[in-house]
């Protein structure tokens, strides 16, 4: 037997009736999600985390807005001015062909810093899908997920890019970009499955079943958003991981081709003169250090302000 | 014919060791209206009984044999699919564990709507007024500035009423309730009962309360099923029950519980009962309680179960020696 579909209209108008019966307007204000509020509270108050964020956006807004602003053209050579030292003109001082190392950073660290975000957020997508399926599902789909999972973990992770982009043939910026997720994904993959394992017991998702939620809306609605803090932490962590791996794998010679150059090859370029001319390695040097640096400050900061539990006596 | 008949009941889980028999052949049935209240200590089986009902059994559970007819449609048979246009549609179910029970990421507003939006065709206007009025119904102050609240604003009384919120916003035919004032206070416990006894005769609905607490079913159940390790030991109307307990297991209940005006007032310290329930991966093959019963002595009880059987009209017993049977002290007594 079915259910009645008359007997479900009935219910439903006798349901509408009464909201109509009753004397509500429509409207009222709505209030401000105070889980953030307080979360952003927290997070202020963190004294090193607000300051790191700062330079952080610091470093953000340099590698935006530099190229617009800059006189000079970041690849036009000029051996007569070679080698200068910083000044006014050229607060980083030029490279041996005469470029201006302040314009050449930043166009750097938009390579750096766009490959590290897209790669982020690539690494991000695919960790949530497979670790989420992986701890939702559970049995042996979990447990063929996992494996598999152990399996890579066992590739190094600097042979398992180059051996990606050594089959893509070229390197630009986004094989970087593919080659640098598939070496970095696991660990998010893994934190992701058991979040959603935790979250799987608690008792408003046996509520959420208990109310006939079909599956996707118990995943989705249910499940992932309240992963959202542990999401937001993860790409602090692994947007410096991912330029430092990228650094790593243009220091090699195995990044973005000339002239167009990340923070990486410039620290290549500035390798083979470091005795003579040390700014020329420092200052790409810096430039990683200062972003990895203030993210994993950042993170630190965001993961006491999203998790009330671990927060420390302030 | 009853809103809801079980009959013989039985629900195993896998183990390594074998098949744990958590519910072995139940039978009751809740008629239109009433409220049954099934008791009984951890692990009897009680809240597996109410989950096999809902079909919400974790994947190392099974119903081996068993019928749940709701409505004139056997659950057990329904799809998964046809299961989920069911539940919080015509049973509804509230847990435990408010605090756990709600999400805290979405606003009470948007739980509420949740259910009504899953099962009726209301938009989403609609469905927030209703809500509106559902908060009201349970007593909850400011209700429509409340509707945007998330849940940890709310105290662990609040959040319950909002649990029953939920599982009535649809009008199900029947309402479990798995120990709903467990974990709240006292002084909670008993506005959450009668607001479900008068929201039980509002919406016209059947319930059934779980509990291990005595006090809570004499105060909402009509009738009462007492359980004993996966089996219905004493069944009967809740007046009966407490007027003339016939196992001797719903007396050691009465007697394990604090009595502070009445007759027979108690002195002294409460009476606990010895042992513990036989494991459920062997279930004896005689009377389960028949270990811990004051009254079980060389003779059937440790060879042959006894069977549920009709003591009086309505009042069901499964013992050897039920207590208006009984002659003698308890055996070992002196008198």
């Amino acid at each position: 037997m079915a259910v009645n579909p008359e007997e479900v209209d009935v219910r439903t108008d006798v349901i509408r009736h009464e909201i109509a019966a009753s004397d509500w307007e429509a409207g009222g204000a709505i209030r401000q999600a105070s889980l953030w509020r307080d979360a952003w509270r927290r997070f202020t108050h963190n004294k090193a985390a607000v300051v790191s964020m700062v330079f952080f956006l610091v470093m953000l807004l340099y590698v935006i807005i530099v190229p617009f602003a800059s006189p000079y053209d970041p690849n036009a050579v000029n051996f007569n001015i070679a080698y200068l030292s910083p000044s006014l003109h050229h607060p980083f001082g030029t490279d041996e062909f005469g470029r201006d190392l302040f314009v050449r950073t930043a166009l750097g660290g938009r390579i750096s810093i766009g490959i590290g975000f897209a790669a982020t957020f690539a690494i991000l997508i695919i960790g949530v899908l497979y670790g989420s399926i992986s701890g939702f599902v559970g049995g042996w789909l979990d447990n063929g997920l996992m494996r598999f999972l152990d399996a890579l973990y066992g590739l190094p992770y600097l042979p398992f890019a180059i051996i990606t982009l050594a089959i893509f043939g070229t390197v630009n910026f986004w094989t970087m970009v593919v080659a640098l997720t598939i070496a970095s994904w696991f660990t998010t993959a893994r934190v992701m499955r058991g979040q959603i394992i935790t979250l799987k017991e608690n008792d408003y998702v046996r509520a959420a079943h208990a109310i006939g939620a079909r599956w996707h809306r118990v995943l989705f609605r249910h499940l992932l958003p309240n992963t959202l803090g542990i999401a937001i932490v993860f790409i602090f962590l692994e947007l410096p991981n991912v330029v430092l791996g990228e650094a790593f794998l243009s220091f090699l010679g195995l990044g973005i081709n000339p002239p167009n150059a990340s923070w990486g090859s410039l620290a290549e370029d500035g390798n083979e003169q470091y005795l003579s001319h040390p700014l020329l390695i420092v200052i790409p040097s810096v430039a990683i250090a200062w972003l990895i640096l203030t993210a994993f400050f950042v993170a630190d900061g965001l993961r006491d302000a999203l998790d009330p539990r671990s927060e420390a006596a302030a | 014919m009853a809103l809801l008949e079980v009959e013989d009941l039985r629900t195993y889980f896998k183990t390594r060791s074998g098949d744990v028999h958590a519910v072995d052949g139940v039978s009751f049935s809740v008629d239109r209206g009433r409220t049954l209240g099934i008791v009984g200590e951890s692990g009897c089986g009680k809240s597996v009984t109410a989950l096999s009902i809902m079909g919400l059994l974790v994947p190392a559970a099974r119903i081996e044999t068993g019928t749940i007819r709701f409505d004139g449609r056997d659950l057990n048979r329904l799809s998964e699919h046809e299961l989920e246009d069911v539940r919080g549609r015509q049973i509804a179910m509230i847990f435990q564990d408010p605090m756990t029970s709600l999400n805290p990421t979405l606003t009470i507003g948007m739980q509420l709507t949740e259910t009504m939006q899953r099962h009726l065709d209301l938009d989403r206007g609609e469905a927030r007024k209703r809500a509106a009025q559902l908060l009201e119904e349970v007593h909850i102050p400011n209700a429509r500035q409340r509707l945007d609240d998330y849940p940890h604003r709310y105290s662990g009384g609040m959040r319950q009423r909002v649990m029953i919120a939920i599982a009535l916003s649809c009008n199900p035919k029947l309402l479990i309730a798995d120990e709903p004032t467990t974990a709240l206070d006292v002084t909670v416990q008993a506005g959450i009962l009668d607001l479900l006894e008068e929201l039980r005769d509002e919406h016209e609905m059947s319930m059934i309360i779980i509990t291990h607490d005595m006090g809570v079913v004499a105060e909402a159940a009509d009738d009462i099923a007492v359980m004993y390790a996966g089996q219905i030991v004493e069944q009967a109307s809740a007046e009966a029950l407490f007027d003339q307990p016939e196992h001797p297991y719903t007396e050691a209940l009465l007697g394990a519980l604090p009595q502070l005006e009445g007759e027979n007032v108690r002195e002294g310290r409460l009476t606990a009962i010895p042992g513990r329930p036989p494991d459920l991966l062997n279930p004896p093959e005689a009377c389960r309680f028949a270990p811990r019963c004051p009254y079980a002595g060389g003779d059937s009880c440790t060879q042959e179960a006894p069977q549920l059987r009709e003591i009086r009209p309505g009042h069901l017993v499964r013992s050897a020696h039920p207590a208006s049977e009984r002659a003698g002290m308890p055996v070992g007594a002196s008198a």
